[in-house]
């Protein structure tokens, strides 16, 4: 986990935070654009998220992944 | 002997006597599917079929017999075994013996063993820590989940079902090991090994997959000594020393096993797992929507309060004396191009909506209005008029039109028919 990369979990917090912030309001221009560039990047990231969990379905018995992780490794 | 009724009978015959005896003893529930514990001696089963023996310990004994086909016999069960056996009481009449007719038998050796083994493990772990150690956070969005149990199983089956149900395309590996018999402890512990290499990301990326950020381990229900390769030490130390995290999941809601008490969440069940780490992928897109709604709506409501606050900059502007009026200008120009920029950027297409929203708001602007060929009316005061009411012949009145105003004298005022 490091700062430049926030996990979902903390991606979908800080999109919270930066709603709530625009709807209470009373800011300057500048910082509506900060935070909306922000926001708009979150979600772009939170959708790369959800596209990466999605794969293929292994179904491999002990041995064989054994053997793929070893022929891997040499 | 003395009949009930004081009526003096003669001797009751011996045979009779314990066919009442029987009638008594066999009609107490007490005595009835009893679970009941001790020691075998005088084991031994005969050709018949039925099995007979004593069951005792230090403060007494009873015969018991095992029907033929009555239920299984564990055939580690010899003389000296420790049972545990359900029987209900009997009594012979011809030989005047009570006896047990049992309906199951357990020997209670191996259990009583493996209890005191998982104990002991237990007590060995708390003293460690390992039980109240900081247990890794289950990822809110598994990336690659890593299920360890048996190949081909129901609990296998119905953790699948349950994914396809809630994110069908969710990344997983599989890998089947035995999670029952003399090897089971082995291949799990192996099947951990794996899942961990798996999380390693330079293994990862070799295979072109994200790296196995959450492993779910486990089986359906079964007897106590099939779900015990989860209560011995090797499993546990594995699951401790796992770098990413660990649900375990077996058998029924009832089963506790050292696994549970290691890993870093319990599922009650295989299925129970799978709810409580899979997200329903629907919902979570939801979210994102909803997010990117509020998100626009918000933003879009910012720049026109920005845009409010020129326009009255604007006026001020208007009235401001000469000095800085240059500096003053230039500011609201460079405002004014940079809400421009802005709401470009946020709203896109919707900066077409934004315009027809302008529209919409200059028709309904009165000096529109007027120059459609509608005129205002003004009391001297200034006040708008749109009713006759509390209007006087005679009175002073101002006629606006788009072009200019116009003084004027009621003369005469009349309502409308049908007008109250």
């Amino acid at each position: 986990m490091t700062d430049e990369i926030p996990t979902y979990t903390e991606a979908i917090r800080r999109l919270e935070a930066i709603v709530a912030i625009l709807e209470r309001g009373g800011m300057g221009l500048d910082e509506t654009l900060k935070l909306y560039e922000e926001g708009a990047d979150l979600l772009r990231l939170c959708k790369k998220e959800l596209a990466t969990a999605e794969g293929k379905l292994n179904e491999l018995q002990l041995d064989e992944i054994e053997t793929q992780l070893q022929t891997e490794e040499q | 002997m003395t009949g009930r009724g004081g009526v003096t009978t003669g001797p009751l015959p011996i045979g009779q006597f314990v066919q009442l005896v029987k009638q008594t003893v066999i009609r107490d529930p007490l005595f009835k599917n009893q679970a009941l514990k001790g020691e075998v001696t005088q084991w031994k089963q005969y050709a018949s079929g039925h099995t007979y023996f004593s069951l005792r310990d230090q403060d007494g004994q009873m015969r018991a017999v095992i029907w033929k086909g009555r239920c299984a016999i564990d055939p580690s069960i010899k003389e000296g075994s420790e049972v545990v056996i359900l029987a209900s009481i009997d009594l012979y009449v011809r030989r005047g013996e009570i006896q047990l007719n049992v309906e199951r038998i357990e020997p209670v050796s191996i259990l009583g063993e493996l209890e005191k083994t998982k104990r002991l493990l237990v007590e060995q772990l708390r003293k460690e820590g390992e039980l109240d150690r900081l247990r890794q956070p289950i990822p809110t969005l598994p990336r690659h989940i890593a299920i360890i149990t048996g190949a081909g199983s129901a609990a296998l089956a119905d953790m699948q079902r349950l994914i396809e149900n809630r994110w069908p395309g969710l990344r997983r590996t599989v890998i089947g090991v035995l999670v029952q018999g003399p090897r089971a402890t082995e291949e799990i512990v192996r099947g951990l090994a794996a899942a961990r290499r798996l999380s390693n990301p330079d293994v990862a990326k070799g295979r072109g997959e994200p790296p196995v950020d959450l492993v779910i381990v486990g089986r359906g229900g079964g007897s106590p000594e099939d779900l015990w390769a989860f209560n011995l030490e090797p499993v546990a130390r594995a699951i401790i020393a796992s770098p990413v995290p660990i649900v375990s999941a077996v058998g029924h809601e009832s089963d506790v096993l050292v696994s549970d008490l290691v890993a870093d969440l319990r599922a009650s069940t295989p299925s129970d797992a799978i709810e409580r780490v899979v997200p329903v992928l629907p919902e979570l897109q939801y979210l994102l929507d909803e997010f990117e709604e509020r998100l626009g709506v918000a933003s879009r409501r910012q720049i026109h309060d920005s845009q409010q606050r020129l326009s009255i900059l604007h006026a001020r502007l208007r009235v401001a004396p000469m000095a800085g009026l240059n500096r003053a200008k230039a500011n609201v120009l460079t405002l004014s191009s940079r809400i421009k920029v802005s709401t470009q950027k946020i709203l896109g297409v919707q900066s077409t909506r934004l315009a027809q929203f302008e529209a919409s708001l200059s028709a309904i602007h009165p000096q529109r209005v007027l120059e459609r060929g509608y005129s205002m009316t003004q009391t001297s005061d200034g006040t708008v008029l749109s009713s006759i009411d509390g209007l006087n012949v005679g009175q002073q009145i101002i006629l606006n039109f788009a072009d200019g105003s116009a003084d004027a004298e009621i003369k005469k005022t009349q309502l409308n028919e049908g007008t109250k």
